[in-house]
């Protein structure tokens, strides 16, 4: 009785979050007309967006089972990767953007390379200390990188043309504020493929009882790497866009304790095993921390991240979207949560 | 020709010896139960066999195969798959996908779960009796519906050897009665079977031979009821040593 | 030359030692990982700081002003210990991720984000000993660093409550059966914790600038040495610190300045690298 109860709660508030996330789809798409082309608040979302993208990346090692805090490590290499490579070689950013990514992939491979014999608690520490290395060589190498005054006038995104439409991305707040929405539209994509595709199920028997899924055949060290390597892939390729769209790197910033904390926070409490959830932090978490923490205390405003990965952690540890979806478990076909 | 081979197999952990000079074979279809007192070495041998752990020297052969040095997901490839004696599910994934899982991964990789290999996870829930459980997180279960889908999941991966790790300790008589039955029907499968059973529970009733087991020693071999008259397994089981050991 | 790179080091490194003490004892007895360890240190040095600069107070007595401001939060930091479910390790690194996240950003509020620095006149000269040079920073750091890692060896050897302590540490199962209460020492550990970072702090005011974002080398610093000593040693952390210590200063020799900053996080991963099973690790059967 008690479980059919369960069910068809479950099931009455599907369509409702499905509503919800529609209408908010919908904001989303309608939001330079709902704030009269408002040049902060677009600013505002673009860059939750651009979080959003991270913790969906970061979401996606997540998936493993493991923490890591230092994916600032593959964001500051794929950033300064593709910001050289367009500024002193003169290539198009659509080109230097995907190397960045490759770039922190390769990073990636070393971290795995690194630390992937490691487990829970000491991944965590592991990559806590590796951002120092990618940080403190571009600090130092200024023949390369300029060292720690970075590199300014990075160039910026060309304006995109399909007819008689354009849209200029880096030159306008509406059109960077479109594109950086495009790019996490495909990331929800990526990541809702490999969720849902037997990579998912692959992660989630790594999860949830590593010797099982070993003793079912999973090459659990071949699926870490993997998430791992694609996890850095997109923080790279976020990382570079970044870089393109504000034209300017600097170790301290890109390398920076926001990049790697940030993201981290927003999976953790939209809930880590969740397709949406990141994504879904980014975008409530940063407009709140931006338009009302930011005006009270415009030093130390980021100290809501703290208070929120501390409240998650106690009282929400599946994340709230995590939670909310925990009703809906029997609703789906083979029944698992994404 | 034997399906699984030790060649004197030994394991040591530090200066204790795990296991010492195990040589014993399984043939094709055969039920072998491994029985020994706590410390005997029985789970030892399991991770050895299926490549958790390696062993110290001596080999193991799998259908004419050293496969001594094979990771463990080389290891299940190959057709050896085991439960574990305290079930290890994959808590919050349903029933249904646990024994998905176990399929998915024996074969090829496949981008998608196929339709079929869902209904062959959804008949081997009906197999072991649990299908009634199939939406359910695996977590929810009860331990004795733990050790079902264990099984069934072990099942998915199409192994010609299967290592059960105490699947009926601590079963009531009727549950016994039908894990019984259970494993007939799954050596009907073609399945060659390795029991643990400290407790005899199952082994007496289903084994063509037993294999015992003291303090990583083979100390007997042969039919159920040479191997229960034996005075050393019974020595080993009641406790009582010679001083001098 | 060498000589001096030598001394300055060794300096150095039972400075690491004293500061890696706490997080090292935490640990131990918890078996929680405290990543606001170095965000502690900095807001001890913060404290010290602002009383002596804004009320003029003499150095020395900034000492107990630092201890209570740590205690605070350790204590604090303790309670929201006990709250967590398993698996602790993870867990605690986690959110004393958040509470440096929430240490680093109060200290950013009432202190700004500008380099500070506690200047003592009489620590800048030193002593000219062939064949060396010796400040009286590093001569204080050294002389006081080294007091205060013999007074807890001390402690832990020869008191009731330390040998409670390192019972817990080797065995808390064990310990609780022996009477020992675990939960008690947990905060006994916290509470020690506190102090040390509370006499640590100044002194890393005075050799390091102060800024909010400070903490994350200490943090790293504390990790390594810990790692490095495993569970329940004093003098694995003296030889993990006087390591780090040689190796930072050896580093910013031949390397330059800016290079040292890589070396706890280099060690630190060659030190997992070796023995990834971490600390608490054992092999399986």
């Amino acid at each position: 009785m008690r479980k059919e109860a369960v069910i068809s709660k479950g099931l009455r508030h599907v369509h409702l979050v499905q509503a919800a996330l529609l209408l908010g789809f919908f904001l989303l798409l309608l939001l330079p007309v709902l704030t009269g082309y408002s040049d902060y608040i677009l600013q505002v979302f673009t860059h939750a967006l651009l979080l959003a993208t991270l913790a969906l990346a970061w979401n996606i090692l997540g998936a493993s089972g493991a923490i890591s805090l230092g994916h600032a490590a593959f964001f500051g290499v794929g950033a300064y990767g593709s910001a050289l490579l367009s500024h002193d070689l003169g290539f198009s950013p659509w080109f230097t953007i995907p190397l960045g990514g490759f770039l922190a992939t390769t990073v990636a491979l070393i971290v795995g390379f690194l630390c992937l014999r490691l487990r829970g608690a000491y991944f965590a520490l592991a990559t806590l200390a590796f951002v120092e290395i990618p940080k403190v060589i571009t600090d130092n190498w200024d023949g390369l990188t300029r060292g720690s005054l970075g590199l300014v006038g990075l160039p910026g995104l060309p304006t995109l043309r399909l007819g008689s439409y354009s849209l200029d991305i880096s030159g306008s707040p509406v059109g960077s504020y479109y594109f950086v929405l495009c790019y996490a539209l495909v990331l929800v994509s990526v990541v809702t493929l490999i969720f849902r595709s037997n990579l998912g199920l692959a992660l989630q028997a790594i999860r949830e009882e590593e010797i099982a899924a070993q003793a079912v055949g999973i090459q659990v060290q071949r699926y870490r790497i993997l998430s791992l390597l694609v996890s850095g892939f997109f923080t790279g390729i976020g990382g570079a866009l970044y870089a393109h769209l504000i034209r300017y790197v600097e170790p301290g910033l890109v390398y920076g304790l926001h990049f790697s904390a940030v993201p981290m926070i927003f999976a953790i409490c939209g809930g880590r095993f969740t397709i949406l959830g990141p994504a879904l932090a980014a975008l409530i978490l940063y407009p709140l921390d931006q338009f009302i923490f930011h005006p009270l205390a415009p030093a130390g405003h980021e100290f809501l991240y703290g208070a929120i990965i501390i409240l998650t952690i106690l009282f929400m540890p599946a994340g709230f979207w995590g939670h909310l979806r925990k009703g809906q478990l029997v609703s789906i076909k083979t029944g698992s949560i994404e | 020709m034997s399906l699984l081979k030790l060649e004197a197999l030994s394991k040591k952990f530090g200066d204790h010896w795990a296991l010492r000079d195990i040589e014993f074979s399984i043939n094709p279809g055969e039920i072998v139960g491994l029985v020994g007192p706590n410390g005997a070495g029985k789970t030892t041998m399991f991770n050895l066999i299926t490549g958790r752990h390696k062993p110290s020297s001596g080999r193991v052969l799998f259908a004419d195969k050293d496969i001594t040095h094979c990771k463990p997901h080389e290891i299940r490839r190959l057709g050896i798959s085991r439960t574990f004696q305290s079930s290890r599910p994959f808590a919050k994934m349903s029933t249904l996908k646990n024994v998905v899982a176990g399929r998915i991964f024996s074969t090829d990789f496949d981008l998608f779960t196929r339709p079929s290999d869902i209904e062959t996870a959804a008949q081997l829930l009906e197999l072991v009796g649990i299908a009634h459980k199939a939406k359910l997180p695996a977590g929810e279960l009860t331990l004795s519906e733990q050790r079902r889908l264990d099984l069934a999941r072990a099942l998915a991966t199409q192994p010609r050897l299967l290592l059960l790790d105490e699947v009926a300790a601590g079963f009531s008589p009727v549950a016994v009665k039908q894990a019984v039955e259970l494993v007939l029907r799954v050596r009907e499968r073609g399945v060659t079977l390795f029991i643990i059973d400290h407790f005899l529970t199952l082994s007496l009733r289903v084994s063509d031979r037993l294999l015992a087991l003291d303090r990583g020693e083979k100390v007997a071999e042969g039919s159920p009821q040479e191997v229960m008259r034996n005075r050393e397994v019974i020595r080993a089981y009641l406790g009582m040593r010679r001083k001098d050991e | 030359m060498w000589t001096t790179v030598l001394v300055s080091g060794i300096t150095l490194g039972s400075f690491y030692t004293l500061i890696a003490m706490g997080f090292a004892l935490i640990f131990g007895v918890t078996h929680t990982f405290n990543l606001a360890h170095g965000e502690l240190l900095v807001l001890a040095g913060y404290v010290a700081y602002w009383l002596w600069k804004t009320l003029g107070l003499s150095f020395v007595y900034t000492f107990p002003a630092a201890i209570l401001a740590a205690l605070f939060v350790c204590l604090a930091l303790q309670r929201l210990f006990s709250m967590l479910s398993e698996p602790l390790e993870l867990n605690s690194i986690v959110v004393s991720f958040g509470v440096a996240i929430l240490l680093q950003n109060g200290m950013l509020f009432f202190f700004s984000g500008d380099y500070r620095l506690i200047r003592i006149p009489a620590l800048s000269q030193g002593l000219h000993l062939q064949p060396f040079y010796l400040s009286y920073a590093q001569l204080t750091l050294l002389v006081l660093s080294l007091l205060v890692i013999a007074i807890l060896y001390l402690l832990m050897r020869h008191t009731y409550l330390g040998k409670a302590l390192r019972a817990t540490i080797q065995d808390r199962e064990a310990a609780a059966l022996a009477g020992i209460n675990v939960g008690a020492m947990g905060i006994l550990a916290f509470a020690i914790g506190a102090v040390l970072i509370g006499l640590a702090g100044p002194l890393y005011g005075c050799i390091h600038y102060l800024y909010p974002t400070a903490g994350l080398q200490a943090t790293l610093l504390a990790i390594t040495i810990t790692i490095f000593a495993g569970i329940g040693r004093i003098q694995g952390l003296i030889l993990g610190g006087w390591i780090l210590g040689l190796a930072e200063s050896f580093a910013v020799v031949l390397l330059g300045a800016s290079w040292r900053e890589m070396v706890s996080a280099v060690m630190l991963l060659l030190l997992l690298a070796i023995n990834p099973q971490g600390i608490l690790g054992k092999e399986e059967r």
